[in-house]
């Protein structure tokens, strides 16, 4: 009776919340789809009585999405190719070698978790303006290569613990055959440890899909998808409702805001479904725990 | 020769560290001290001593109340993300149907809400406040609920307490992705002769809880304290991060940079004190 009464509790509770966590998304999809004089309709709750698509076009339109898209795809997966590579060495360095300072600069990176990059995005654009990289795509490269992009502190992290849990025999037994140091993290270490890659490949696609801060640093005009959902009411204003004979309420515009956050979140969602499992494994697997 | 074993794994690490965020934070340091001026291609520092953080305190009329609200809001938010984090994991621990899908949804909003797409959803959930969502969870049903249950005469501050926590839901929700996940995957390291002895010695769930779950998970309070607090403190919607931001905007860049670094001192020592007490906590449990 009470084991019952029980799981009861637990499938309200836990329904309720995943409704809390879910509702958003299906706003998103509601609102995309429906004309704007829908909002004022109390009757239109979920389902529109004006299915169309031309919001969605509209904002599409006012991102400058074909070219906005793979802009950002291309920052995205290179940067955070070159985020596993340069983490995956740091991190390895880290976990099995006691070189000199080895403790000052493993506090470094702690450091690189903790400081908030409002903290140091000031001087860093002003070494970048000293070296002309403002508005290149190298302003993103550069730092990903040498282990400083978007939260790669957490990265080297993780690699670090990764790889302090792997047993240091396979290691001694690569160096009596007669291989270096280098051969043996990229002939032995590295085909170990495909679920930290993953994870680190997985978690900074996602920052760098998500982040806004750092790339309007470093940005005037390379926009990505996130600085365009960041600026989307302006924009909006600016081409789709600046001619004085329309006139839309806040409350009429959340439907294009709606759908400009169906288009950032759609992509990340279908890789959500599809790597799910590697999301939360990765996680589990990479040693933060324990 | 030896001292160096294996340096080069980190050097190109170190040599961005050193350009990319060592300069940088030393540069800014110094900036805070400063007033910083932009003429047309040329800057000017002028060293003006404790000037910027002494305005901060006597003559800007926001930050200290900024500074104050997040402070208090952190400090109230980021033990009841804990427990509901903890509380979670323990529910999605257990073995019942469509399990899988629902670890998959608690995730979901850590793919989301670090992007520019949480201030516009929560946003527009506050706005269209005559919608389900909300009157759903509106203090006024909750109320009703509490009523309804019987609990008239608890004090008015745990009244205040569970109507805070019913109108900020929405946030605790979507800012635990991480702590659930971090806590679900120590409760799947309980090794199962613990759960067997404690079937023998004839503990029920609620025996379990306290005296196995809760001091294998303990260690981990202390990752999702460092987490949660660094997380909500560098939010960028939050309200002290917002005036930096407008003073950078505004080319104020000294100022900008006392003010983010007397705001990063105050997260370091928040951290500090709350390690320590949690540190404190743990040691006088007697159960371990």
């Amino acid at each position: 009776m009470l084991k019952r009464f029980w799981s009861i509790f637990r499938f309200v509770i836990i329904s309720a919340l995943i409704f809390i966590i879910i509702y958003p998304i299906i706003y998103m999809f509601s609102c995309s789809f429906r004309e704007s004089s829908d909002m004022n309709d109390p009757s239109v709750i979920w389902i529109t009585r004006h299915f169309t698509l031309d919001v969605i076009k509209e904002t599409a339109v006012v991102m400058n999405l074909p070219e906005t898209f793979f802009n950002t795809v291309l920052i995205n997966i290179l940067c955070s190719v070159f985020q596993v590579i340069s983490c995956a060495f740091a991190g390895y360095g880290f976990a099995r070698f006691d070189f000199f300072g080895k403790k000052i600069l493993f506090g470094i990176v702690i450091m690189m978790i903790i400081v908030p990059p409002q903290i140091i995005s000031l001087p860093l654009y002003g070494t970048f303006v000293h070296l002309g990289l403002i508005n290149s795509k190298l302003a993103m490269y550069l730092p990903a290569l040498a282990g400083n992009g978007i939260r790669s502190g957490l990265m080297i992290f993780i690699f670090r613990q990764f790889f302090r849990g792997l047993p240091g025999e396979i290691e001694d037994a690569s160096y009596i055959d007669g291989c270096n140091r280098f051969r043996t993290f990229l002939s032995v270490m590295l085909p170990c440890s495909g679920s930290a890659i993953l994870t680190v490949f997985l978690f900074s696609v996602v920052f760098y899909w998500n982040d806004y801060y750092i790339s309007s640093t470093f940005f005037n005009d390379n926009q990505t998808v996130a600085l365009m959902v960041k600026n989307l009411s302006t924009r909006l204003s600016m081409k789709l409702f600046n001619s004085s004979s329309v006139q839309i309420s806040p409350r009429e515009q959340i439907v294009w805001l709606e759908a400009g956050c169906l288009i950032s979140v759609t992509p990340m969602l279908v890789m959500y479904v599809f790597l799910q499992k590697y999301f939360i494994e990765g996680i589990e697997r990479s040693g933060i725990v324990g | 020769m030896k001292k160096f074993r294996g340096f080069e794994f980190v050097l190109p690490w170190l040599i961005g560290t050193v350009v990319f965020f060592i300069i940088p934070l030393f540069t800014s340091l110094y900036y805070s001290f400063c007033n910083v001026r932009i003429d047309s291609e040329k800057t000017t520092y002028e060293f003006v001593g404790l000037q910027n953080y002494r305005y901060i305190f006597y003559t800007d009329e926001y930050y200290t109340d900024y500074l104050i609200d997040t402070l208090s809001e952190t400090l109230w938010k980021t033990p009841l993300i804990i427990i509901f984090s903890l509380f979670v994991a323990v529910f999605l621990n257990q073995k019942f149907k469509g399990r899988t899908l629902a670890r998959a949804v608690f995730f979901l909003p850590v793919i989301i809400a670090s992007g520019p797409v949480y201030n516009i959803i929560s946003g527009n959930i506050q706005n269209t406040s005559n919608e389900q969502f909300s009157t759903m969870f509106s203090t006024d049903l909750i109320g009703e609920l509490m009523r309804f249950l019987g609990l008239y005469n608890i004090s008015e501050n745990t009244e205040k307490m569970i109507l805070t926590i019913s109108d900020n839901i929405f946030s605790i929700v979507w800012n635990s992705g991480i702590q659930i996940l971090i806590f679900l995957s120590a409760l799947q390291n309980i090794p199962q002769s613990a759960r067997d002895s404690a079937l023998i010695e004839g503990a029920d769930g609620w025996d379990f809880f306290w005296r196995v779950t809760l001091p294998y998970v303990s260690p981990l309070f202390k990752v999702n304290l460092v987490f949660t607090v660094i997380d909500t403190f560098t939010s960028p919607s939050n309200p002290v991060m917002n005036r930096i931001l407008l003073m950078q905007s505004e080319w104020n860049y000294g100022y900008a940079s006392s003010m983010a670094w007397l705001y990063f001192g105050i997260v370091l020592l928040f951290i500090f004190f709350a390690l320590a007490f949690v540190r404190k906590i743990s040691d006088g449990d007697s159960y371990a």
